[in-house]
C-alpha cells in the first residue's frame, strides 16, 4: 500500500520561506501517490537553479544534472527502460533558455517523459537576472531599466513542435497540480506542464496570478483541438490554467523504437551476441 | 601460394562511383585469399573534385598503404595528374586513351589501352560503367578470375534491380576481354579463393565489438568521419535488438547516453572533435555522477570545421584535458580494425568496474577511411559490470537513500540501478557526500564539509591509481635491442610497421614501440619496456607532438627526435623509412 511517507527525503529544502516550489514538490508526491507509482520505479532527472534541488526532496532515484540538460538525460533513462516512470523537473532557464532545443524535439518524437517547468519568469538561484520568460519591461539585475526582449512564449512552441500534452498550472494551487501530474502520468508521450511557481525573492508575482488564473476546466474548454488551443494559450487578459492539449492517437518515441528493438530494452540485454552472429557480422564486408 | 604484395590506386571525380569500385577491388582482393589494407582519399563533395580509392593487398598481413603505386586507374585527367608521379616503374597504368593524356609516365610502366567509355556506353545511355570496365581490365591484368569480380558485382549491387548488376558484369566482362586480348596477365600469381578474410573498418569494428560486449543503445547525431558508426548500427538494429538514438545535436547524445547507462544500460556514442567538443560538459558529468560512459571520438584534421575527410591524431590534447577541473577518463586508440573491435570488451568493463568516462580514439584514416583484414578476433566477450547491486544492502541504507558514493579501501562504491527495490539514490552532478547529499548550496565552505569535498574528490581521482596497474604498455616490433627506437601510437603505428621491414633489409637497426593504451599511463610497465631503447623516435599525426608531451610529463621521457605529419593524409611507410634514415645520418654525425 503506498502511503505519503514513501516518498518523504531526510533532506528539507533549502529553497527561500514562501517559495512556489514547495507547492510543486507537495503535488508531485500526491500525484505519484494517488499514481500508484512506486518510489524505485519512478526517476525525478533536474537540471541546475534552485528548482532543480528537487531530487533530493523526494525519495525515488534522481538524477540532478547540468543546467538545461535534463530532458535528454530522461530520454536516455526512458529509452534504456520503458518500466520507469520519467519526470524532469526543471526551470524556465533549465528548459525555455540553455535547453529548449532539446524541449522542442522530446515534443516532435513525443518522448514518454514528462516535463514539469517551475516559470519563475526570472534567474532566482544566480540573484536575479532575465530569463527566456522575463517580461518586456522587467526590471531585472541585468535589465535595470526594463527588459527590451520579448518573452518566449513557451506552450504555442511546443504545441507548433508537436507537442501531445500541453498544461499549466500554478503551484499555488495544489490539488490542480496535483491533478494536472495525474493526467500527463495517464497519458501516452511527452506531457509539458508549465507552473507558474513565483520566486518571492526577485520576481514575487503572486497577488497578481491569484487575481489573473482561471481553470480552463470550469469553462468547459475541451483541450483536443489544436487551433482552440492556440486561442486558449493566447489569453491577453487572463492566466488560464489546466490542459489546453492533449491528444492520445500518437505512439510515443518509445513505443515506436519497440518496432526497432523488438521490444528488446538496452537494460534488459546486456549481454555478448552469439558466437555464430558475431561470425556472420565479421564477414558481412568482405 | 607464391607470394604477392602490391597496390592498386583508383581516381575519378566524386559521384563516378569510386566508393563502391574501390569496396569491390577489396572484396575481390580479400576472396582471392589475400591481405588487404586500404584507404578512401575522398573529399567532402557529392559531385566532382577528386576522390580516389588506395588498396595494397598482399599474400601476408599488411597494416598501411604500402610503396607507391603499382596498379593505377585514372578515370580522369586530374587523376592522372595527381598521381602519375607515384606510379612504380614496374607497375601498369590501365587507362582510356580518349579520356587521359598521359605524359612524363616511365617507359617501364606498362600500359593497358581500355575504352572505358566506349564500352560503358554499350550498356547505359551515361558512361556510368566506366569504373566496372576498368575493374574488370584490372582484374585480368592480375590474372584473377573473373568469377570473383562478377560475384562482388552482384553483391555490390544485390539491391538494385538484376539488370543493374547484369550491365556491369558485362561491361566489366569487356573489360576483362579487352586486356586479355592485348596480351593478358601481367603478373604470376597464385590466388587462395577458398581462403577469403573479413574485412572492416574501424568504424564498423567498434560497432560490432560495442554490441558484442552487451550495448544496446547507441546515440548519435551525423559527424564525418564517425556516421558509418551509426549506419550500421541503424542497419543492423531490427536483427540484433539494438535501440539506436538519433539526437537533435550533440549536448543531446551524450546526455541521453548518460541516463541510459545510469538506467543500467550498456550505451555508448561516437562523434568526431567538433562533436566532442560539444560533448565535454556532460562528459565531466559523467566523472561526477559516477555514471560509466564510453565515447568514440573519430579524429579528423583542423580544428573548428576543419578537413572534415582527412585524418590526424591531434585530439588527443582536448581528451586528456575534456571540460573543467580534474577527473579521471581513460583513452584508448587502438591501432586498426582489429583492435577497435577487441577494445570493446575492455572498455565497457573498464567503465563499470571504474565508474568513469572511457574514450576511445580513432581517426580518419582506420576509421571511415580505411579497410583492413582483420584477424584474432575474439568472439566470446565477457561482461563485468563491476560492483553493480541488484538487490538491497541494509549497511548502505539510511531508511531512506541508498550511499551510493560511499567511500571505500579501492575508490569504488556499489552502484544499482532504478528499479532496484529501496535502493533509491540521487546522482548528483554537484559535489555531494556518501549519500550524494548536496555540498554547493548550504553546506560547501564550512568548516566540517571541507575534508568531506576533499575526500569525494581524492576517491574519484584515485581510481586512476588503480585502473593505471591494468593499462597496458605499448607492443615491441621487432628486436628488443636497437639503435633506433621508434615510438608511435594508434593508427600511425601501420604505417611504422611496414617501414620497419624496407629498414631492417637496409640493416638499420630499428625497432617500434606501439601504444593503444594512452591514458592513464602505466607507468611502472611503460618505464620497463622504455628502459633499454635506442634514440627515441617519436612517429604521431599532429603538429605539436601530442602523445610525446604526455610521455614527457608523466615520465620525463625525451625523445630524440620526432616525425610528425598533419596534412591530412595518414602517414606512408616510405615518409617513416627516410625519416629514420636521416635521423640515423644525424645520429651517426654526432657519434
Amino acid at each position: 500500500m503506498l502511503e505519503p511517507k514513501m516518498y518523504e527525503s531526510d533532506t528539507r529544502p533549502d529553497w527561500c520561506p514562501g517559495c512556489g516550489d514547495f507547492g510543486v514538490l507537495a503535488a508531485l508526491k500526491d500525484a505519484l501517490i494517488k499514481s500508484g507509482k512506486k518510489p524505485h520505479e519512478v526517476v525525478i532527472v533536474s537540471g541546475i537553479g534552485c528548482s532543480s534541488n528537487l531530487p533530493g526532496y523526494i525519495r525515488a532515484y534522481g538524477f540532478h544534472g547540468l543546467h538545461g540538460r535534463p530532458v535528454p538525460v530522461a530520454v536516455g533513462i526512458k529509452t534504456a527502460n520503458p518500466n520507469l516512470t520519467v519526470i524532469a523537473t526543471a526551470g524556465d532557464g533549465d528548459e525555455y533558455g540553455i535547453g529548449f532545443n532539446h524541449v522542442v524535439h522530446a515534443a516532435r518524437r513525443n518522448d514518454d517523459i514528462k516535463l514539469i517547468v517551475m516559470n519563475n519568469e526570472i534567474y532566482g538561484l544566480t540573484t536575479g537576472q532575465l530569463s527566456p520568460t522575463s517580461r518586456l519591461g522587467q526590471k531585472t539585475k541585468t535589465s535595470p531599466d526594463g527588459s527590451i526582449i520579448y518573452p518566449l512564449k513557451p506552450l504555442p512552441t511546443i504545441l507548433g513542435a508537436g507537442g501531445t500534452f500541453i498544461a499549466r498550472t500554478f503551484s499555488g494551487d495544489p490539488k490542480h497540480f496535483s491533478w494536472v501530474i495525474q493526467e500527463a502520468l495517464n497519458h501516452r508521450g511527452f506531457a509539458l506542464i508549465d507552473a507558474i511557481s513565483p520566486c518571492v525573492t526577485w520576481h514575487n508575482i503572486y497577488d497578481e496570478v491569484k487575481k489573473l488564473f482561471y481553470k480552463l476546466e470550469d469553462r468547459g474548454y475541451k483541450p483536443d483541438d489544436e487551433h482552440e488551443a492556440y486561442k486558449a494559450m493566447s489569453d491577453p487578459e487572463g492566466i488560464p490554467i489546466g490542459i489546453f492539449y492533449r491528444r492520445e492517437d500518437k505512439p510515443s518515441f518509445q513505443e515506436r523504437l519497440a518496432e526497432q528493438n523488438l521490444g528488446k530494452w538496452p537494460v534488459h540485454n546486456v549481454s555478448p551476441l552469439p558466437k555464430n552472429t558475431v561470425e556472420e557480422l565479421l564477414y558481412e564486408f568482405s | 601460394m607464391k607470394g604477392c604484395d602490391f597496390t592498386v590506386r583508383i581516381g575519378a571525380a566524386a559521384g563516378d562511383g569510386i566508393q563502391s569500385a574501390g569496396e569491390m577491388i577489396m572484396k575481390v582482393m580479400s576472396r582471392s585469399g589475400l591481405y588487404v589494407s586500404t584507404y578512401n582519399g575522398n573529399q567532402s563533395l557529392i559531385r566532382g573534385g577528386h576522390v580516389w580509392f588506395h588498396i595494397h593487398a598482399s599474400s601476408r598481413r599488411v597494416y598501411s598503404l604500402g610503396y607507391g603505386i603499382d596498379f593505377l586507374i585514372p578515370l580522369t585527367q586530374l587523376a592522372y595528374d595527381q598521381h602519375y608521379e607515384n606510379v612504380n616503374e614496374s607497375g601498369a597504368i590501365i587507362y582510356d586513351p580518349s579520356v587521359v593524356k598521359v605524359h612524363d609516365l616511365s617507359q617501364k610502366v606498362k600500359k593497358y589501352e581500355v575504352p572505358l567509355a566506349q564500352i560503358a556506353l554499350k550498356y547505359d545511355k551515361r558512361p556510368i560503367m566506366k569504373n566496372t570496365v576498368a575493374l574488370g581490365a584490372l582484374t585480368a591484368v592480375l590474372g584473377i578470375d573473373f568469377n570473383v569480380l562478377a560475384k562482388s558485382i552482384s553483391d555490390q549491387f544485390g539491391r538494385k534491380e538484376p539488370s543493374v548488376a547484369e550491365n556491369n558484369i558485362k561491361a566489366a566482362k569487356d573489360g576483362y576481354d579487352t586486356v586479355v586480348a592485348e596480351g593478358g596477365s601481367l603478373v604470376d600469381y597464385d590466388y587462395d579463393y577458398a581462403s577469403a578474410k573479413p574485412v572492416l573498418t574501424a568504424d564498423y569494428a567498434i560497432a560490432l565489438g560495442a554490441v558484442n560486449a552487451g550495448c544496446r543503445f547507441y546515440a548519435a547525431y551525423p559527424m564525418s568521419p564517425a556516421s558509418p558508426i551509426v549506419h550500421w548500427m541503424t542497419a543492423h538494429a531490427k536483427k540484433l535488438g539494438l535501440t539506436v538514438f538519433l539526437g537533435e545535436d550533440e549536448i543531446s547524445v551524450v546526455n541521453a547516453t548518460i541516463g541510459a547507462s545510469y538506467a543500467g544500460a550498456r550505451a555508448m556514442c561516437a562523434t568526431s572533435g567538433g562533436g566532442f567538443s560539444l560533448m565535454q560538459e556532460a562528459i565531466g558529468q559523467a566523472a561526477m555522477t559516477e555514471t560509466p560512459l564510453v565515447v568514440v571520438d573519430v579524429m579528423r584534421a583542423g580544428p573548428s570545421t576543419g578537413l572534415p575527410t582527412k585524418t590526424s591524431q591531434g585530439d588527443l590534447n582536448m581528451m586528456l584535458g575534456i571540460s573543467h577541473d580534474d577527473f579521471p577518463r581513460a583513452i584508448i586508440a587502438p591501432r586498426n580494425p582489429e583492435e577497435s573491435y577487441n577494445v570493446a570488451e575492455r572498455a565497457f568493463n573498464i567503465a563499470e568496474r571504474y565508474q568513469l568516462p572511457v574514450i576511445i580514439l580513432l581517426d580518419f584514416a582506420i576509421g571511415d577511411g580505411g579497410y583492413a583484414t582483420v584477424e584474432n578476433i575474439n568472439t566470446e566477450f565477457s561482461i563485468d559490470r563491476g560492483k553493480l547491486l541488484t538487490s538491497a544492502d541494509p549497511e548502505l541504507l539510511n531508511g531512506t537513500w541508498f550511499k551510493r558514493f560511499v567511500l571505500t579501501d579501492d575508490y569504488i562504491s556499489p552502484r544499482t540501478i532504478p528499479g532496484t527495490e529501496g535502493m533509491m539514490f540521487v546522482a548528483k552532478t554537484d559535489e555531494h557526500d556518501e549519500w550524494g547529499h548536496d555540498l554547493s548550496d548550504v553546506l560547501a565552505g564550512l568548516k566540517e564539509y571541507l575534508p568531506i569535498r576533499e575526500r569525494m574528490h581524492e576517491k574519484r581521482m584515485k581510481k586512476l591509481e588503480l585502473l593505471a596497474k591494468e593499462m597496458r604498455p605499448p607492443e615491441l616490433i621487432g628486436p628488443s635491442v636497437a639503435d633506433i627506437s621508434i615510438i608511435t601510437w594508434g593508427s600511425s603505428a601501420n604505417p611504422v610497421r611496414e617501414a620497419l621491414e624496407r629498414l631492417w633489409n637496409e640493416g638499420v637497426s630499428v625497432n617500434s614501440f606501439e601504444f593503444s593504451d594512452l591514458y592513464p599511463i602505466n607507468k611502472e610497465e611503460v618505464r620497463k619496456m622504455l628502459a633499454s631503447t635506442g634514440k627515441m623516435v617519436m612517429v604521431e599525426a599532429n603538429y605539436s607532438g601530442q602523445f610525446e608531451k604526455l610521455l614527457k610529463r608523466e615520465l620525463g621521457i625525451d625523445m630524440a627526435a620526432h616525425i610528425r605529419k598533419y596534412n591530412g593524409e595518414p602517414f606512408y611507410p616510405i615518409e617513416i623509412e627516410k625519416g629514420v634514415v636521416g635521423i640515423r645520418k644525424e645520429v651517426h654525425a654526432l657519434a
